[in-house]
């Protein structure tokens, strides 16, 4: 039924993981049995995708939040933070997905005029998993932390409700400060951004339908404010429809907010907001 | 949890009369003449219910007999060709599929031999293409072996507006799909000769709604039908026929409310986490299996309301 996993893309072009294919076409409970399982999914995964670099644990300078169970495993919401004293130092939070058919969600890189101190997420859950996030210092260090998370019935719901609602409005994107704009270097506000687009995993031809559904995802987000880079994301299928992510944005108030984004088929989306001095 | 291999075949393998009471209906309700629907139970699917969860049934014309949603597994599909054959010696030629959802489609698999034809959304077939493979995995994990040969038949006629079913001696049943709604591939059906506006999960009674299209969608619609001649409904989930349209109150109200709490959620900057926890739950309180699926519906209200 677990479609082989070189089938899907993987984030990174280069990354293939063949050898894993049959570890996760066994049987996806929670049982303690798959415990063992579980652990070497991980410890092959941070193989292919650090090479081999060690991982320590991140105590309090990482933070996962996610729901334990997942009320929606179309999008499950997720956050990230860093401590005070870790969020200047870390370059790069990889968030991990270990059990979906495309493991590596999202990989969160710093700009010159950002942190990760505070970020968010919707992603799809394929089935009870692990999620690592793994936090990658300036000098090299990896700090990684993980949440269980179920999500039965995930995969019922794999993909939007009215894909082609979304298709239409393709591109489309928002920005929302939920707690004003930013009042100067010191004080960061969240802000959150959302791409309208269907982020569609593609899939092989249906057996019953002949129906080939074809991949269409965000492979990479760019935020600047004031003319330099806050933030990069680079992204694919395990991103929920309409790709939203939430950051911190520090600086000086009434300047320029730009998203960019780019999907698989190198179509090119932007927006930008002036984000108001007092409202 | 789950019971032993030799209890669980045991309990699909008898008759009704000898189950609990959770277990579903062996025998068909006739709500009006030639019209007869085989009543789901309110859980979600278990090898003890078979995912005979959703009302199914059919209707008999003057030569041949159409089947409205085929059940939610094969064991169920079964069930249901023995009580189209138990009421009526015509054959069975339509099978009519009004979404995607396993538990009106995955007992198909019952009635692939009689090649009937398969009739669905003009949407249906990507729901399927999307859906199948994952419903089917679903099956196996709640039913375990008992899901074994449930699946559901590719579509043979497509409805993109509304298309008239014959079913001879003066029966014709209009079939309308609909924008998206409940999900994005619906269709209903009226059968003028008993006045019967099988609506199947467009309408919820008793079972709190699922939301799998499109709230605003789905409330139009309920409007629009609203106006729909009919002496009653058939719900997908609820007793075997309900008066029409004062049934379809309730829902109508839920998914207000769903509406404007999830609104007011996002206007007020409560995130997408928080929200399901803080809207509506009041109305949902008066659903069974609220605890199940009203936050998601919240969820996915959010994420249609967003982009309003």
């Amino acid at each position: 039924m677990v479609r082989p996993l070189a089938r899907r893309p993987l984030l990174a072009g280069a990354l293939s993981l063949p050898w894993l294919a049959p570890a996760i076409g066994r049987a996806q409970g929670i049982e303690p049995a798959e415990t063992p399982r579980r652990a070497e999914r991980w410890r092959d995964l941070k193989e292919a995708i650090f090479d081999g670099r060690p991982t320590e644990p991140a105590g309090d300078a990482l933070t996962l939040v996610a729901p334990t169970r997942a009320l929606d495993a179309a999008a499950v919401p997720i956050s990230l933070s860093l401590s005070a004293d870790a969020a200047p130092r870390v370059r790069a939070i990889h968030l991990v997905i270990d059990e979906n058919p495309s493991p590596v969600a999202a990989v969160f890189r710093a700009g010159p005029a950002g942190d990760l101190r505070a970020l968010s997420a919707r992603v799809r859950v394929d089935a009870y998993t692990w999620m690592h996030a793994v936090a990658e210092f300036g000098d090299g260090r990896l700090l990684e932390t993980a949440q269980f998370v179920k999500a039965a019935g995930g995969c019922s719901a794999p993909v939007g409700t009215d894909l082609r609602a979304a298709r239409e409005r393709m591109g489309r994107m928002r920005m929302a400060l939920p707690e004003g704009p930013p009042t100067g270097p010191e004080r960061a506000v969240p802000v959150q951004i959302a791409v309208s687009h269907p982020n569609t995993s593609g899939l092989q031809i249906d057996q019953l339908s002949r129906l080939n559904i074809p991949a269409e995802f965000v492979r990479a987000l760019r935020v600047l404010y004031r003319g330099a880079e806050v933030l990069r994301v680079e992204c694919d299928i395990s991103i929920a429809e309409n790709p939203t992510f939430g950051f911190a944005l520090a600086g000086e108030a009434g300047g320029e907010l730009r998203v960019e984004a780019e999907d698989n088929r190198d179509r090119r989306f932007a927006s930008a907001w002036t984000v108001g001095a007092s409202g | 949890m789950a019971p032993s291999a030799g209890r669980r075949s045991a309990l699909l393998g008898l008759g009704g009369a000898l189950l609990a009471a959770a277990a579903p209906a062996e025998q068909p309700t006739q709500i009006a003449p030639g019209v007869f629907v085989l009543p789901g139970v309110h859980e979600d699917a278990s090898p003890t219910n078979g995912n005979a969860i959703a009302n199914v049934g059919f209707i008999v014309g003057g030569a041949s007999v159409a089947v409205v949603d085929p059940g939610g597994s094969l064991a169920h599909g079964q069930r249901l060709r023995r009580a189209v054959e138990a009421a009526t010696p015509l054959p069975i030629r339509h099978l009519v599929l009004t979404h995607a959802h396993p538990d009106h489609v995955m007992g198909a698999a019952a009635f692939a031999d009689l090649r009937p034809e398969v009739i669905g959304h003009a949407r249906l077939p990507e729901a399927l293409a999307q859906r199948r493979e994952g419903y089917l995995r679903m099956l196996e994990r709640e039913m375990g072996p008992a899901a074994a040969g449930s699946d559901a038949l590719p579509p043979t006629r497509l409805v993109e507006d509304r298309f008239d079913l014959d079913l001879g001696g003066g029966r014709a049943l209009s079939i309308a799909a609909h924008g998206p709604a409940h999900t994005d591939a619906d269709l209903s059906l009226f059968d003028s000769a008993t006045s019967t506006l099988w609506l199947s999960d467009l309408l919820f009674v008793e079972r709190i709604p699922s939301l799998d299209g499109s709230l605003s969608g789905w409330m139009r619609a309920l409007a629009a039908l609203r106006d729909c001649p009919a002496a009653r409904a058939v719900p997908g989930h609820g007793p075997p026929a309900v008066p029409w349209p004062t049934a379809g109150m309730a829902l109508a109200g839920y998914l207000e409310a769903l509406r404007e709490g999830t609104r007011a959620a996002i206007a007020s900057g409560l995130g997408i986490a928080e929200a399901p926890a803080r809207v509506a739950t009041t109305e949902a309180a008066r659903w069974r299996l609220a605890e199940s699926y009203h936050g998601r519906n919240v969820s996915t209200a959010y994420r249609e309301l967003e982009w309003e």
